[in-house]
């Protein structure tokens, strides 16, 4: 489950343009990485691509923090087991 | 199909910059093919470049970012609504140079589409060529 995490801050690191070791599991998007609501968006696309799932828009608000994107990412990869 | 007298009701745009003159088909969220019609008359010849007439990119990206607003106003039940488009970002390669007498046709389809927002598929081609494609993202904003 470890890969999950690699994989997010991987995705993540790439769309917002920052090196991923600075995405710390419990750094604020806005506050402390700078992420907009289009990064938000782009990130969620990208992990529904990835793992084949799908996110519904109202779960964009809890896109806070990596630990928090991992966390919904696993809650559709076990709907969709 | 849409005309010019139905894409104006939907696209804020005006002379000189609409660009896009017809669209072909309309499968409401899920594709729209758009056309450009590319004329030696465009102004932008004039200058880009002086007896070489290339049509440039950011317009074709333009064509595909307006495109993108018929697939989202479709798709969102816009119509009710005032909304500005911002564009968000652009990720687009291009492959061959668009020239005067060329018919741009757009291809749009859905990455993800919500309230809001949008991420889009967009593939441009003259005739059987492809000539640019990507991804754009934009945000519609009640004004």
């Amino acid at each position: 489950m470890q890969d999950i995490e690699n994989d997010i801050r991987s995705l993540v690191a790439e769309i917002i343009e920052k090196d991923p070791a600075q995405i710390k599991p419990d750094a604020r998007f806005v506050e402390d990485l700078g992420v907009d609501s289009m990064m938000a968006l782009e990130i969620l696309a990208g992990i529904e691509k990835k793992y084949k799932i799908a996110i519904p828009e109202e779960k964009l608000a809890e896109f806070k923090t990596l630990d928090s994107i991992v966390a919904i990412a696993r809650e559709y990869l076990s709907k969709n087991a | 199909m849409l005309n010019y007298q139905e894409i104006v009701k939907i696209l804020p745009q005006r002379y000189p910059f609409l660009m896009i003159d017809r669209v072909l088909e309309l499968e409401p969220g899920k594709k729209v093919v758009a056309v450009k019609n590319v004329s030696y008359n465009e102004e932008f010849f004039s200058g880009h470049f002086p007896g070489q007439p290339i049509m440039p990119g950011v317009l074709i990206i333009e064509a595909m970012a307006q495109a993108s607003i018929i697939l989202f106003y479709n798709a969102k039940d816009a119509a009710k609504k005032n909304l500005s488009y911002y564009i968000g970002s652009v990720k687009v390669r291009f492959l061959h140079p668009v020239m005067p007498g060329d018919q741009l046709k757009i291809t749009i389809e859905p990455i993800k589409v919500i309230s809001g927002a949008a991420i889009v598929k967009a593939q441009a081609s003259v005739g059987e060529k492809e000539v640019a494609g990507g991804e754009i993202s934009f945000v519609a904003k009640e004004a």
